[in-house]
């Protein structure tokens, strides 16, 4: 590691006036634990880093909002989010995924706005996030917006954000009666980063499926919906034959990818066959005992 | 003084280890927190190629960095030390590259700074060029490769066996080892049947924890190395010999180690700091990164071919064994393991006809060596899994299989050396016993499917090898034991203190081991192959036989009661205060014969023998191919335990070891480069990858030459696990994987290749 400037701001607004546009050395820090590890490695060297620990107070809080959606503040640590009752009672999808993501050492000091700002596709809460319909308010320069999750990440690694531009909030939907489900697939070792990642979520009237979300991560360059494998389900009363082609319809549709935790054919299998049992987990109907990590 | 026979008080009791409180106290010393007044940091700059001639090296950006001392290179270093090559079994493996460079990741340049972040920043600004040499990484077409790794053979001279390469030009093969016992190929023309399978193991690393770390400080006319090494003993002698030196200008010490494997076996990072410190009479450190140590040392990929003619009633009458071992571009102990494991190819099994080729090979990876069971679980892997093969084509159990063929005592070894306190039968059958072999089996149904595998090991001990200890009594009667085994978390330090504290009759909380200081200790030739428990126990055992001999000699001398009288009395009666010493002494080294070098045989190749067995039942998810390993059982011989829960720490921690290379671990090369040199993508086991449910047990067994009836144990737990893992996987979906790691990926397309209808290729 090379010697940076490291600057403490005490508001989001004058984090966001020490970052440059036109320069990708200077980056915002929150808990550092990706950052860190590429400094560490050399492949980021910033010149200067804009920690975001001080920064006010509320952008650490997790509150239901007035149309009873979920707000929960950029710098909120994952360990908290896992911890919040609030979360576990709206959309308790989250705390089982966070039970797994990473290790607690990670979790105690990584946040959730770095971890969406990050955009590693292994990541598992931004599929899940996705699944939720989730969106996040932007706070930049050049004015505030607010995009769907879905809308963040462009490709590896990358994300809408301008260089300026600061995840401020997290807002989910308020869920009702929506069912959610995060299967997380690994190849070598119970920690590993996931090989495969899906969420799905979905809402039934009487037997049929309504407004199925099916997203899928790891495999892909980015977390990605599948909109065929969604069509299948969307008015559907489950099924085995409705799930086989769910299964199918995702692996077709899938652009994973082969790297050294499985062959592109083997993540296409896993995805035809994780879909299939992420769906019956959001239903509460799994089926056998399963083998292996999870 | 107690009467030595009969039981024991303080031998076979499970003390917690002398050291818990220190480590979990954060107080224990290690060789990372060492830092000396004026200190130098080293950041070593790393050969990208695998093989190539070195046009030049640049090293002027580096040097002009602000804050950095000096940029060394092979060239500076030879100013020094005129041959700068160093190793065990070949002086092949330079300090800094010289003319050429054998893998990615040899050390070319180190560049020196008081500032570790300095020295790491210059080092990126180093540029080598290099004219690349065709390069060769697979360890079966190193046999024929034109691309030869070195010129010319430099064997050692330490082993007698090697001598016959001394010169030889146009080959990769580091050794040849030869075993021929009776006469296999009218054995293989007679059998009812005849098998030949082919399997293969990956390049794994050791992993420890703590990555290589070496400190030296010189004066100019004598040198002390502080260094995280399992042999200090080798590193002075072979430090002194690079200098030219007398051993006692050389002192090496050690400290705790947080791991070691066989990874930190004779030189690695103290041969470069010790000759950076010369060049700029300054203590240099150099701390290896993780992703380094993957450039360090490895574990041999094998690929091994198993021939084998067996009778229609289920003998095996004759094997053929071909075991390659792939070496990387450095011999380091590589053809003592090609040697020592190798002549246990055939398995724990009574054959009358064996042949065996067994071969080191060099080849452009990054070198390998010895890790936790010296090759044997890369044979045991081919063996057992072909034994569990047998027996499925023959219709036979695999239980009875192995018992109408099991290696007995009593029996001939294949080297014709008598297997003697070998509990091969006994392990298999508690390993039966444990897994309820005879009882119906639950074989799962739909997607999930259960299965049940066993294996089983043997080893031989390093040999001949020596070691040496002191047990020192003060003034007061409080004792300290010097001896050179080092306690890398294995628990070496409360096993000797427990030996030393049997012999005296005091307890073994009380007795102070001193860590390996060349200067201080005597000479062990080191921390490997579980040789210590019983080496250097039966040479604790003997000095403190001898400190009892000699406070017998002085009660009698001065008259007092030997059985009454307290040391400290002794010594306050013959000084007149509290003062002196009662130093006993002692020295161990096991007999031995050399295997003849035609036939590979020898009467006496090990003073004892190891085994272990495993036994596992697994769910395999067809679907996916993901294998979860419901109960892992391991049955060890390590015949009397000094400290029966330690005993059982190592049996676990090495079968879990094990469970990690069998499963999870590869080391991914492109072109030589390793492409998951790192935590994040090199995966060793974690808590959740444990078995559901894992027993581990040590039968009751007595090594009658160990002291008190105790060996060596702490790669044991390694030998079985991989096949017995395979076997179950067979058994519970009907394929056999041949190559390790067994990744789910490997069994789905497995499964589909049964299915006539395989997964399409990458």
């Amino acid at each position: 590691m090379t010697p940076f400037e490291l600057i403490e701001p005490g508001s989001l607004r004058e984090a966001i006036d020490l970052l440059d546009a036109g320069d990708p050395s200077v980056r915002p820090i929150a808990g550092g634990t990706a950052l860190m590890l590429m400094m560490k490695a050399g492949v980021f060297r910033p010149t200067r880093l804009v920690s975001l620990r001080s920064i006010e107070q509320r952008f650490s809080n997790i509150e239901v909002g007035p149309s009873g959606e979920l707000r929960i503040g950029a710098m909120t640590a994952l360990s908290v989010l896992e911890r919040s009752p609030l979360v576990r009672r709206e959309a308790p999808v989250i705390t089982e995924t966070l039970r797994t993501l990473s290790n607690v050492r990670v979790r105690n000091v990584a946040t959730v706005g770095g971890n969406l700002a990050h955009a590693d596709p292994h990541m598992d809460l931004p599929p899940v996030l996705i699944a939720l319909g989730a969106r996040i308010a932007i706070v930049g320069l050049s004015g505030d917006r607010t995009i769907l999750i879905e809308e963040l990440v462009t490709g590896y690694y990358e994300t809408v954000l301008a260089l300026n531009e600061l995840i401020a909030e997290l807002i989910i939907p308020p869920q009702a009666q929506r069912r959610a489900a995060y299967l997380k697939c690994t190849t070598r070792s119970a920690d590993d980063w996931p090989a495969l990642g899906v969420a799905v979520s979905l809402d039934m009237e009487g037997t049929l499926i309504r407004e199925p979300r099916v997203v899928i991560s790891a495999a892909t360059e980015k977390p990605t919906r599948l909109t065929a494998a969604e069509s299948v389900l969307r008015g559907s009363s489950m099924d085995d034959s409705v799930l086989r082609r769910l299964g199918e319809a995702a692996a077709d549709e899938a652009a994973v990818i082969g790297d050294a935790s499985g062959s592109a054919p083997y993540k296409k299998q896993l995805v035809r066959v994780y879909v299939q049992r992420a769906v019956r987990k959001a239903l509460g109907t799994p089926s056998e005992k399963r083998a292996a990590s999870q | 003084m107690k009467p030595t026979a009969g039981r024991t008080v303080e031998v076979g009791r499970s003390i917690p280890r002398l050291e818990a409180r220190e480590k979990v106290s954060g107080r224990a010393e290690y060789i990372h927190n060492m830092r000396l007044p004026g200190m130098l940091y080293g950041k070593i700059f790393r050969s990208t190629v695998a093989h190539g001639r070195i046009r030049s090296i640049d090293v002027s950006a580096a040097a002009a960095l602000e804050g950095v001392h000096r940029v060394v290179t092979g060239d500076d270093i030879r100013a020094i030390i005129p041959n700068p090559y160093y190793g065990p079994a070949f002086h092949d493996q330079p300090i800094l590259a010289l003319e050429k460079v054998r893998h990615v990741g040899e050390p070319v340049a180190v560049v020196l700074a008081s500032d570790p972040h300095v020295a790491e920043e210059a080092a990126q600004l180093i540029v080598a060029e290099y004219d690349e040499l065709p390069a060769v990484f697979d360890e079966v077409e190193a046999m024929t490769s034109p691309a030869i790794v070195h010129d010319v053979l430099k064997p050692a001279g330490t082993f007698p066996d090697l001598k016959h390469l001394e010169g030889r030009k146009n080959t990769n093969i580091a050794l040849d080892f030869k075993l021929r016992r009776g006469d296999p190929e009218a054995a293989f023309a007679k059998a009812d049947y005849v098998f030949e399978h082919t399997f293969r193991t990956q390049q794994v690393m050791h992993t420890p924890l703590e990555p290589m770390v070496s400190l030296a400080e010189s004066t100019g006319s004598s040198v002390t190395i502080y260094t995280s090494t399992q042999m200090p003993s080798f590193v002075r002698i072979e430090i002194a010999r690079l200098l030219g030196w007398p051993e006692n200008r050389v002192r090496v010490k050690t400290a705790f180690l947080g791991g070691g494997f066989g990874a930190k076996v004779y030189i690695k990072l103290e041969a470069l700091v010790t000759a950076l410190s010369l060049l700029v009479r300054l203590p240099v450190k150099i701390s290896l990164t993780m992703e380094e140590q993957f450039y360090t040392i490895t574990k041999h990929g094998t690929t091994v071919r198993i021939k084998s003619g067996v009778t229609k009633d289920g003998r095996i009458t004759s094997r053929r064994c071909e075991a390659w071992w792939n070496g990387g571009a450095y011999a380091d102990i590589g053809p003592r393991v090609t040697q020592k494991s190798g002549f246990t190819a055939p398995g724990p099994y009574d054959i009358e006809n064996v042949h065996i080729d067994s071969y080191a090979l060099y080849t452009n990876l990054p070198p390998a060596g010895a890790l936790r069971g010296f090759g044997i679980p890369q044979l045991v892997w081919a063996y057992e899994s072909h034994t569990d093969l047998i027996a499925r084509e023959l219709n036979i159990d695999p239980l009875e299989f192995r018992r109408k063929n099991i290696l007995r005592d009593g029996r001939p070894q294949a080297t014709g050396t008598i297997m003697k306190d070998a509990a091969t039968d006994a392990v298999l059958e508690r390993l039966a016993e444990r897994m309820n072999w005879g009882a119906p089996f639950d074989r799962g149904s739909g997607s999930i499917r259960r299965g049940r595998g066993i294996a089983i090991g043997f080893k031989a001990s390093i040999s001949p090898t020596t070691s040496g200890a002191i047990v020192n009594l003060y003034g007061d009667g409080s004792c300290s034991v010097y001896c050179g085994t080092v306690d890398m978390g294995q628990g070496s330090d409360t096993a000797i203190a427990q030996i030393a504290a049997e012999v005296l009759n005091i307890p073994a909380e009380t007795v102070k081991i001193v860590h390996p200081d060349t200067d201080v200790t005597p000479y062990d030739m080191g921390t490997l192959g579980s040789r210590s428990t019983y080496h250097m126990g039966l040479a604790v055992k003997l000095a403190a036989e001898d400190a009892r001999d000699k406070l017998l000699a002085l009660a009698v001398e001065l008259g007092l009661p030997a059985e009454t009288t307290p040391v400290a009395a002794l010594l306050r009666k013959k000084y007149g205060m509290q003062a002196g010493n009662i130093v006993g002494v002692g020295s161990f080294i096991p007999s031995y014969t050399p295997s003849d070098h035609a036939t590979g045989l020898s009467p006496d190749v090990t003073p004892f023998w190891m085994i272990g067995g495993a036994g596992a039942e697994v769910e395999v998810d067809t679907e996916t191919g993901h294998v979860r390993i419901t109960r892992l059982i391991n049955v060890a011989d390590a015949g009397k335990l000094i400290n029966p829960k330690i005993v059982e720490t190592q049996i676990s921690g090495a079968a879990i070891m094990q469970l990690g290379c069998t499963m999870l671990e590869r080391m991914e090369f492109d072109a030589g480069q390793v492409t998951n040199a790192s935590l994040a993508d090199y995966k060793i086991p974690g808590m959740r990858d444990l078995p559901e449910q894992m027993e581990n047990e040590a039968i009751d067994a007595q090594q009658h030459s160990g002291p008190f009836g105790a060996k060596g144990v702490g790669e044991t737990g390694t030998f079985a696990v991989s096949p017995a893992i395979a076997n179950a996987i067979h058994d519970a979906v009907g394929v056999r994987l041949t190559a390790l790691p067994l990744t789910a990926e490997a069994v789905y397309r497995a499964i589909r290749e049964k299915n006539n209808d395989p997964l399409e290729e990458k």
